[in-house]
């Protein structure tokens, strides 16, 4: 059911809300870019209404309540192992749709891939729902409608839209009809609006031949990638983590274990216990990063892994286009396979 | 949650440690439950963390866990002794199918610490009715880096084991070169047939499937292990991950006809 | 009919004493060394139609219009006024030109408008500066510069302010990946170190050049609201000791910087010495005289630091000294 709201009539639905949710949202942090006096958005949890960012892209992913960027997995003695305690209260998290889509692929790879779940993430997983962000239109790096993620229509409690300083929102939880009936303006149909049109495009070719791994193409980003990481750490489908001990006794024999987010692209992701590193340049790198978002990941689990979000465009700090790479990657396997 | 949580570890007791070179130690650890050649645990490793190692032994009650001294890694287990405890997960990935190598002609080549997870496959191999029709390529740096060498010694009795050594200081009476230079003369009958296992560093690993191929060896009869920084051992982390296969749930052990298209 | 020309009025109206005689040079202040481009095109109009065709781009931001005939001066400093009220510099009595020129232009370099590392926004502050200092016939040298790599080169002047930021840390966006750590010690002093895989500062090392906030990519790292400065004192080139600045404090604020410049008018006003030719001594050389302490106590009057900032009691300067000896053998 759809209901068109008053600014002062969805304040009082999420104060409503947040009598039994935490509402995590993407939220305007002023003074905390990169640069002096500039800002960032990035997600945390809000008390209102008006903390939500709904205007810009959040530069970081929501991503970091499923899997924090530091996170203490359990306490340790020698004998003996205790989970640490989570926030295991709901959660609502507001996103767009580019993101919804970005979830399966956190579940694919946590819950999904080998026969074990990751209980860390599914005791927070399972306290997740979400309300979507509709889009009025495109961000400037985006390519949703190219990787088919332009667009959610199930998957959320609610949705929520600007127009015309109301809100708009497609309520899909039944338990929630009642409390958007009572503060609405009235009830009316509402579809979340979405983008049908980027102004990035790409092309993604279907099958990439071995040649492609060793070509060329690589080589430009080993000189142009500082392997610091951003693109993996603000994208909304890495998954990737590295294991870290800490010690609180000399003898290595009680402390803590948590995994922090790790990146396909920094220095010693691919170290072996011998000493070995097996992609030691940024090209190298890069091919492995690409391929995996757009042909490794679906040659095993059917579908593409990266939701076109740009996200990995709009921080790089070396202007180092993804979407663009994507391109040279499908000119690069045209090329191939006209040369037989 | 009901749900068991996989990364918690379960102590298992130091049973026996022995000592092989300056940096190479096996760990015999109390454990009880299916395991095979090429599996790997998680090891807790104190003031280091966690770190894949492969089984390089398997009895009753117990694995072998073969550590090599590398960078500050693997330091600090070597002063733990008998009757302690390490902490550890596993067994993951999938291992060598040793029953394919019983019968017919079998060539393993293994290259360091390469040797640890084909062991208990070599092992295996000596005791079946055939062992001369098995070869055995085992290759260290120097003669003070080898691993094993009682099991060298009873490998060398039962059956055809080429010992060598990349290089030794005058006077070494053993083989001197790389394991590759001895794969042309393997003296192999029905090469269309014979299995073949190559485990080590993956140059030395890249060069002796090309020797192999090049003797005839079939691909669909190649296997190999890769070894990669395995955080989890779930399929979570990403690390050991090549193109769409994970080396700890797909691996680490692979058919060369599956290994030859993962590039990293 | 020779010409009867006041050169010390000259001078002070911010006219070169040029060594062709009949000519002179019109030297335009630019404070904190942002212009409107107006305002450039109307310098290129002076150079024009009253000087020789040329401009010269000063040391400090400056630009001098040469090749100017003396009899111009009036009609050059009717067309200045444009650019005088576009660049918001004090002036006394209007279409009369730049009242004073023994103050120096205010030098800043692009700072946080522009640069990366860049922790405040230099021209803003340079241009406050120049509001509350100028004009004054003393001669002070004041620079701006936005980190601690001193591109402004403030080190070089009577006082100089670099801008810091004091890094704030969350462990729990921190991945451990050390990026900060690598770059602090390559491109800063080495104030990080990865104490069990989060990263420890040692806050008397830092510098807070913001290096580590640039470089950080989770944003673990960040930049501190307030923006602070390091002030440094009596730097100077010249013939007799040139020397670079000294740090007198370290995480100050504008207003009390602002204050303490104001404050060494004063000071060089009662300390300066009175045969100095044609009134001009740089205050390094009167503190050199007095003694430290007593100038102290002149700059400081009424000015309340932030809690934050620490204050040198003593500086040691060396620098060349061609008075003593210039024996290179």
């Amino acid at each position: 059911m759809g209901y068109i709201l008053t600014k002062e009539g969805f304040d009082a639905v999420v104060d409503a809300l947040k009598e039994q949710y935490r509402l995590y949202a993407p939220v305007l942090k002023k003074g905390e870019g990169r640069f002096t006096d500039t800002d960032v958005v990035r997600y945390d949890f809000v008390e209102t209404a008006g903390q939500i960012e709904l205007e810009k892209k959040s530069d970081y992913a929501f991503k970091e309540l499923l899997t924090p960027l530091s996170e203490t997995l359990f306490f340790f003695t020698e004998d003996a192992v205790k989970p640490a305690d989570a926030d295991l209260r709901p959660v609502i998290v507001f996103l767009r749709s580019c993101d919804l889509h970005a979830v399966k692929r956190l579940d694919q790879i946590y819950l999904a891939n080998g026969k074990d779940r990751d209980w860390f993430y599914q005791r927070i997983r399972d306290c997740v729902r979400f309300a979507l962000i509709g889009c009025g239109r495109t961000c400037a790096d985006g390519f949703c409608v190219d990787m088919g993620s332009n667009r959610s229509t199930e998957g959320y409690m609610f949705s929520l839209d600007e127009v015309d300083g109301k809100i708009l929102s497609d309520v899909k939880a039944p338990e929630l009809e009642g409390l958007f009936a009572e503060k609405a303006e009235r009830a009316g149909d509402v579809t979340p609006r979405y983008v049908t049109e980027n102004s990035v495009r790409v092309s993604v070719p279907e099958t990439v031949p071995n040649s492609i791994y060793k070509a060329g193409l690589w080589d430009e980003y080993s000189t142009r990638c500082i392997g610091c990481g951003r693109c993996n750490f603000v994208c909304p489908t890495c998954t990737c983590y590295t294991m870290q001990d800490v010690y609180y006794t000399d003898n290595g024999k009680v402390g803590e274990r948590r995994r922090v987010a790790s990146s396909c692209m920094v220095d010693g992701y691919t170290d072996v216990a011998g000493g070995g590193q097996y992609r030691k340049s940024c090209g190298e790198r890069m091919r492995f990063k690409v391929l995996h978002k757009v042909y490794d990941y679906r040659r095993r689990f059917g579908y593409d892994m990266c939701v076109g979000c740009g996200r990995c465009d709009a921080v790089c700090p070396e202007y180092i286009s993804f979407s663009a790479c994507i391109n040279k990657l499908d000119r690069a396997v045209k090329e191939a396979q006209s040369n037989g | 949650m009901a749900e068991k949580n996989p990364y918690i570890p379960f102590p298992s007791e130091i049973l026996e440690v022995i000592r092989h070179t300056r940096k190479e130690y096996t760990f015999r650890m109390a454990f009880t439950g299916e395991v095979r050649p090429g599996q790997f645990f998680e090891v807790s490793i104190p003031k280091y963390g966690e770190a894949p190692i492969s089984v390089s032994g398997i009895g009753d009650g117990f694995v072998d866990l073969t550590i090599r001294k590398v960078g500050r890694v693997t330091n600090e287990v070597f002063e733990r002794y008998k009757g302690q405890k390490l902490m550890l997960r596993g067994p993951y990935g999938n291992g060598f199918d040793v029953s394919l190598y019983e019968k017919g002609e079998v060539v393993v080549i293994a290259g360091g610490t390469g040797v640890s997870p084909v062991r208990g496959v070599i092992s295996a191999l000596a005791g079946t009715e055939e062992p001369r029709d098995k070869h055995v390529i085992v290759g260290f740096k120097s003669p003070d880096d080898m691993l094993f060498r009682d099991d060298l010694k009873t490998w060398a009795e039962k059956l055809d084991l080429i010992l060598t050594v990349d290089g030794a200081p005058e006077g070494y009476a053993g083989n001197i070169g790389l394991v590759t230079k001895f794969i042309p003369g393997l003296p192999i009958r029905d090469v269309a047939e014979a299995q073949a296992v190559v485990v080590g560093p993956p140059a030395m690993m890249r060069f002796s499937v090309m020797g192999l191929l090049e003797k005839g060896f079939q691909e669909k009869n190649i296997w190999v292990s890769q070894e990669r920084k395995m955080c989890c051992g779930l399929g979570k982390c990403g690390h050991c991950r090549i193109g769409e296969k994970y080396v700890c749930l797909d691996g680490p052990v692979f058919n060369y006809t599956e290994s030859k298209d993962m590039i990293d | 009919m020779g010409q009867d020309i006041n050169v010390k009025k000259l001078k002070k109206n911010a006219f070169r004493y040029s060594k062709v005689r009949g000519e002179t040079a019109s030297r335009v202040r630019i404070p904190g060394g942002l212009v409107s481009a107006e305002s450039m095109v109307r310098i290129t109009q002076i150079a024009e139609k009253y000087g020789n065709g040329t401009i010269f781009v000063t040391n400090r931001q400056g630009v001098e219009i040469p090749g100017i005939r003396l009899e111009d001066m009036d009609a050059v400093n009717r067309e200045l006024q444009f650019i005088i009220d576009d660049t918001g510099v004090n002036q006394q009595e209007r279409d009369k030109g730049y009242p004073a020129s023994g103050t120096r232009n205010v030098v800043a370099c692009p700072g946080a408008r522009l640069c990366p590392f860049g922790c405040y926004d230099t021209t803003a502050f340079a241009r406050k500066m120049d509001q509350t200092i100028f004009p004054n016939n003393l001669h002070f040298k004041v620079a701006f510069t936005g980190c601690s790599n001193d591109c402004a080169k403030v080190r070089m002047n009577d006082f100089g302010v670099i801008g810091m930021t004091e890094p704030q840390y969350d462990p729990n966006r921190c991945v451990g990946c050390e990026q900060c750590v690598k770059y602090c010690k390559k491109r800063s002093v080495g104030a990080l170190q990865a104490v069990n895989d989060k990263i420890v500062r040692d806050p008397d090392l830092c510098i807070g050049c913001g290096v580590c906030v640039a470089y950080c990519p989770t944003r673990a790292w960040t930049r501190s609201r307030e923006h602070y400065f390091r002030l440094v004192l009596l730097g100077r080139t010249g013939k007799v000791n040139p020397r670079l600045a000294q740090d007198f404090i370290k995480w100050a604020d504008e207003e009390s910087i602002l204050k303490i410049v104001k404050n060494a008018y004063a000071y060089v006003e009662e300390y300066i010495d009175k045969e100095a030719i044609e009134g001009k001594e740089h205050v390094g050389y009167i503190v050199d005289r007095t003694g430290f302490d007593e100038f102290v106590k002149w700059i400081m009057q009424d000015v309340q630091l932030p809690e934050k900032a620490e204050v040198a009691s003593r500086l040691y300067w060396d620098g060349k000294r061609y008075d003593r000896s210039n024996n290179l053998k």
